[in-house]
């Protein structure tokens, strides 16, 4: 993974006092990296929200197996880096790690997980998308409906930080670091004891009546008895609420995403959403024919080929369509852009389970 | 109880063998796991690289069951580009130099095609042929194509300067473009093996690059792409042209540019 073609950061890091302190209430710790993210807020505790959710139907070995796979498939630095230290920190030795990624490039592993990482990797790729008949598949060979949707809201949520991560370049070299530094192998027994507690399993969660309503709450519809609806909640409705890019521009964004990887039922959704900003249909098929549009504001035709670039890329690629972006927002609108063009793959690529008949 | 010294001697010596063998065989254990590393990292690069040439699952396909005659559907755009006057330059050029010549050129026309989103499946002599919308779904890569088209005839102004300063001939290109449907496969024999296209659109594709000559213009396209097209592209129609191998005349468009 080092010898990926990685730039320097977009963005410089500022105080984060807020953001450190709800690192620590929730994974116990914090790391430097939140500072990147000081003038937007949100898209890390979405990250902090999401690490810190329990699974109730599949066991946190196979979600780590998860996050090396999609770290390893976005050609995530960061992420993969940050995966690997977390294992160190749980006590496991650079030998079984190396002996986990072996499994995985020979797909060494026994059927039921291959089953489980191949039906991750249709997710997170969605290059082609799942079928119902990879989900009978896993049904018949023991998964529960719910252990499906964790297993699916696990491969989205790393495209989530794979993408917050990769997009603004942040700096991998602080996990590789921290992952080999005595340091860790010394206060391991301590950092390790949040990280234990957060993978015991959960119980099934119910949401409550306001809970139900707000953007895409089809899908975290979809999801409920899990932790993870809370959680998706809790993230759109944040990402909604921020002031810095406008409902509409949001919308478009979720809108060029889901037409991207032809997710139609989160194309509607986007739609709606459109709809109630005053956008109606025909006008929006217009600006997503072409990604652009004399009804866009200048910011909005900057952000939506951007968007489109967010769906499949190549890290410095990206980065560097980032920094022209960049050039055309303030520095909190670019971070939001990152945000909602992130929530937005994971949204997407979750809705298309939904999309099969 | 006391232990003679030959059955002394011939457990010192037995422990001695048990632990020459343990550390041989951890030395051993151990040379294999560097190996195995050395092949997991190879391995990757491998999958990485290919998969900038043929989509992931057909690359994963490759290294779980090797080749297979998995084939699929799927609607691309083709883009046909080729040399005007390749075969006088050839026989005119020295071989180093026309060799050089032709790297820059394809190097160029290849950055073209990646920076939109583009996949150059094959150099047939002089010629490219690249696909847009073939390693991942793409709802514009009609758009995409055309921009591609226009930043090969950019490159390749660039280029001719460079080949000017040098002396040496300045080159032009005809581009054709057909949007379609074609079966996506690995296709070939079993020591060439390719990520190819198969169908009528390449086909059109490329005698729609020939219809460049006929008309001194080093774009057209076919309506089935203009019709996807973002109105911001300067196209021009042109009369409708009898195109070998196809039944009925082919409306064809040159692109002129893009209104930014």
């Amino acid at each position: 993974m080092r010898d990926i073609e990685w730039l320097e950061p977009l963005i410089e890091p500022e105080p984060s006092q807020a953001l450190k302190q709800y690192a620590r209430q929730n994974l116990g710790v914090a790391s430097s990296t939140l500072g990147f993210f000081a003038s937007c807020p949100w898209v890390m505790r979405g990250m902090i929200d999401l690490l810190s959710t329990k699974r109730v139907h599949i066991d946190h070995d196979l979600t780590d197996l998860v996050a090396l796979m999609v770290s390893r498939d976005n050609s995530c630095r960061y992420c993969y880096a940050a995966s690997r230290m977390i294992l160190r920190l749980l006590g496991m030795s650079e030998e079984r790690i190396r002996r986990l990624e072996q499994d995985l490039e020979m797909a060494q592993l026994d059927a039921r997980t291959k089953l489980a990482l191949d039906f991750a990797a249709r997710i997170s790729r969605s290059n082609p998308s799942p079928t119902q008949a990879d989900k009978k598949a896993l049904l018949e060979s023991g998964y529960s409906e719910g252990a499906i949707l964790e297993l699916a809201f696990s491969a989205a949520e790393h495209t989530y930080h794979n993408r917050i991560s990769t997009f603004p370049a942040l700096p991998p070299q602080l996990p590789e670091r921290m992952a080999n530094s005595r340091f860790l192998g010394l206060l391991r027994p301590i950092l390790a004891i949040p990280f234990r507690r957060m993978r015991k399993k959960g119980q099934a969660e119910f949401l409550s009546d306001e809970l139900k309503a707000g953007p895409y709450a089809y899908l975290v519809l979809a999801l409920d008895g899990l932790p993870a609806a809370r959680t998706l909640r809790k993230i759109l409705d944040e990402a909604w609420a921020s002031p810095h890019l406008s409902a509409r521009a949001k919308a478009l964004t979720f809108a060029v995403v889901a037409r991207g990887l032809g997710s139609s039922h989160a194309e509607h959704e986007a739609f709606s959403l459109l709809a109630a900003e005053g956008l109606g249909k025909q006008k929006v098929e217009e600006i997503l024919a072409h990604l652009g549009s004399p009804e866009l504001d200048p910011g909005e035709a900057a952000m939506l080929p951007y968007a489109r670039e967010t769906i499949w890329y190549e890290p410095a690629a990206v980065q560097r369509r980032g920094r022209e972006v960049q050039e055309r927002l303030t520095t909190p609108q670019f971070l939001e852009l990152i945000g909602i063009a992130s929530l937005a793959n994971m949204v997407c690529r979750l809705a298309i389970l939904l999309d099969e008949p | 109880m006391q232990l003679s010294g030959p059955i002394l001697g011939a457990a010192v010596l037995l422990s001695a063998v048990l632990g020459y063998l343990l550390w041989r065989s951890r030395a051993q254990l151990k040379r294999l796991e560097s190996a195995l590393d050395a092949k997991s990292s190879d391995l990757e690069h491998l999958q990485t690289s290919f998969s900038r040439f043929a989509p992931e699952e057909v690359v994963e396909r490759v290294i779980a069951s090797g080749i297979s005659t998995h084939g699929e559907r799927k609607e691309v755009t083709a883009l046909f580009a080729d040399l005007v006057g390749f075969t006088a330059l050839s026989e005119n050029t020295e071989p180093t130099v026309l060799v050089r010549i032709l790297n820059g050129y394809f190097e160029r026309m290849s950055r073209a095609i990646t920076d939109h989103r583009g996949h150059v499946s094959t150099l047939i002599g002089d010629g490219i042929l690249a696909f847009f919308g073939s390693l991942q779904p793409n709802p514009w890569q009609g758009n995409d194509a055309v921009h591609a088209a226009l930043a090969m005839r950019r490159e390749l102004v660039d280029y001719n300067r460079e080949l000017e300063k040098e002396g040496l001939p300045k080159l032009s290109i005809g581009i054709g473009l057909h949007r379609g449907t074609g079966v996506a496969g690995l296709v070939g024999s079993r020591d060439l093996m390719q990520f190819a296209f198969v169908g009528r659109i390449v086909n059109l594709a490329a005698r729609v690059q020939d219809l460049t000559r006929q008309y001194q213009l080093d774009i057209l396209l076919t309506r089935a792409v203009q019709e996807t097209l973002d109105p911001r592209f300067k196209l021009r129609e042109l009369p409708a042209t009898p195109v070998r191998g196809i039944a009925e005349p082919v409306v064809i468009f040159a692109a002129e540019g893009f209104e930014s």
